[in-house]
């Protein structure tokens, strides 16, 4: 039986669709002329073999859910972990504004133009922001303005200028909001100066007031006898690019950026926990990997390095965009790193909260990695242990975990300003904690340090 | 009072996204401003490309407007096609 995307419902061009765990589209009758426009004109095979359309092929149109409407039925290529623009860091939402903004301007020469500038088109499919939606995509006819001009102000520019002018954790916004900030509200939120700044005042400043002055209104022909030429959406396009190009985080100097430098490992020490990890990971053989409080992915590095898909979420965006910026340097194809706050998790959301899919609904992974993370969860958090074995037993099977002691340094620091309430939190009481949801399959201590690594697989 | 449709004339297939009558209105203006921009740009361009000698460069002949650098959606020389 054909099951529905609950997420894709917006488009009366197509929509996705799940047969036998597979992830096909459904195009409609409606969209025929401009998904064979699309095939057809050239754009495809540009934007395919510069890798930033999702590739797919047509299959059989007997596959079709809803056959009375259909047109073709395509099977797209799979992208390993599906993201959204709440998780991603600085650098990663700049792109994927300059990829979008890109694609529109190469949609232009082949004579269609980009419907849908949401930022949840976007992945990040083997180290590469990729666009997803082959749909969004529809006849320019010249005269028209862009149709996703508000949206893309609101899915990129609002959140880019809020993170960079005002406060990068103004990012979260966009979980808020999933259609984008709204742009009256990014107005306000910006400091003043940004008024000053040409690509800022008009995009964002002067745009919202003209939303809220014709909010509602009929606006009569002879008010727009202005028609925008092909130049003029050239303008546009590139006064949205240099706007984005613009607007830069250097370092993001958070608490963990530093982490490496600034704590008790020796490089010994460090290299054999590494060896230990990979060893692990050779073990389970996962075909995923999530690395929880992973920092900038050292540790991470230990899977994708054996060419396993690994996902790795830190709570700190600067953290993240030193990973991400290294991912890109290296052209690194199995590393996507992602921001997650873990005492909070991205949940459901949308319509029918099915829209954007929680953290743990887009699992269960292979094998979990929590190194250095306990304490934080435990002890920062409060988190009673066999609370913690539970959340992660339900992410994933296996699980390489480290327990940190309290005579480590770095639990010293969480306790040294707190009362100490957590008697159980011994080598002992982990272990007791975790047995009841795992089998313990192996279990050595970090040399150099006083910390234990644990292999456990769900029992 | 019989007003047309909002932009009926600008507006051709939008049931799916809805564009705002305010952001329709502030970018049609806009983009005159700046596709006078681009226009301005490549009048100079060519000025300059006359006084030189230096003939423009193979993408900016072919399309002015075409992005010159970083652009993600050129084509890798060791790109391979996936299509099936």
């Amino acid at each position: 039986m054909p099951e529905n995307v609950r997420g894709s419902f917006r488009d009366p061009s197509g929509f996705m669709f799940k047969h036998d765990g597979k992830l096909y589209r459904q195009v409609n009758q409606k969209y025929r002329e401009e998904y064979d426009l699309l095939m057809n004109s050239g754009l495809f095979d540009q934007l395919n073999k510069s890798r930033t359309l999702i590739a797919h092929k047509e299959v059989e149109l007997a596959l079709a859910p809803r056959p009375e409407i259909a047109y073709k039925v395509i099977q797209p290529e799979i992208v390993d972990f599906i993201s959204y623009p709440y998780e991603w860091c600085f650098n990663q939402l700049k792109d994927a504004a300059i990829l979008t903004l890109a694609i529109a301007r190469r949609a232009l020469e082949f004579g269609m133009s980009l419907k849908d500038a949401s930022a949840y088109n976007i992945q990040f499919h083997q180290g590469r922001p990729i666009f997803i939606d082959t749909l969004s995509f529809e006849k320019y006819e010249e005269g028209t303005p862009w149709v996703a001009y508000r949206q893309f102000c609101q899915h990129f520019l609002a959140p880019l200028a809020l993170m960079v002018k005002a406060d990068i954790r103004l990012a979260q916004l966009m979980r808020l909001h999933i259609d984008g900030i709204p742009l009256d509200l990014a107005s306000k939120l910006l400091p003043g100066s940004t008024r000053l700044n040409f690509g800022l005042t008009t995009h964002i400043h002067i745009h919202a007031k003209s939303q809220q002055r014709y909010a509602d209104k009929e606006v009569s022909q002879d008010k727009v006898k202005a028609r925008m030429s092909k130049t003029s959406m050239y303008g546009l396009l590139d006064s949205l690019l240099s706007t984005v190009k613009s607007l830069n985080v250097k370092t993001i100097q958070t608490e963990w950026t530093d982490y490496y430098q600034d704590n008790n490992y020796t490089q010994a020490s460090f290299e054999a926990k590494r060896q230990l990890v990979r060893s692990f990971i050779e073990q389970v053989q996962p075909k995923q990997v999530w690395d929880l409080g992973g920092n900038t992915g050292e540790f991470s590095r230990a899977a994708s390095e054996l060419q396993i898909p690994t996902v790795c979420f830190d709570i700190d965006p600067g953290a993240v965009q030193q990973n991400y910026d290294l991912v890109k340097a290296n052209k690194e194809k199995f590393m996507l790193p992602l921001c997650m706050d873990l005492t909070n998790p991205s949940p459901d959301l949308g319509w029918h909260n099915a829209e954007r899919e929680s953290m743990q609904a887009r699992g269960p992974v292979d094998l979990v990695m929590a190194l250095a993370l306990i304490h934080h969860l435990a002890i920062s958090n409060n988190v009673p242990l066999l609370d913690v074995a539970d959340y992660f037993a339900d992410l994933g099977e296996y699980l390489i975990i480290e327990f940190v002691p309290k005579s480590d340094s770095q639990v010293k620091r969480l306790l040294a300003s707190r009362l100490d309430i957590f008697p159980d939190y011994t080598l002992e009481g982990f272990r007791n904690a975790f047995k009841q949801r795992y089998v313990l399959l192996d279990e050595k201590p970090v040399e150099g340090s006083e910390r234990t690594l644990f292999l456990m697989k769900r029992a | 009072m019989h007003y047309q449709p909002i932009f009926s004339l600008l507006m051709t297939n939008h049931e799916y996204l809805d564009p705002g009558s305010g952001s329709m209105l502030i970018q049609v203006i806009l983009a005159a401003l700046l596709g006078a921009g681009v226009a301005i740009k490549i009048f100079w361009r060519n000025i300059k490309a006359f006084f030189t000698g230096k003939k423009t460069s193979e993408t900016t002949t072919e399309d002015p407007t075409a992005l010159t650098e970083d652009d993600p959606t050129a084509v890798p020389s060791d790109s391979t096609s996936t299509r099936e």
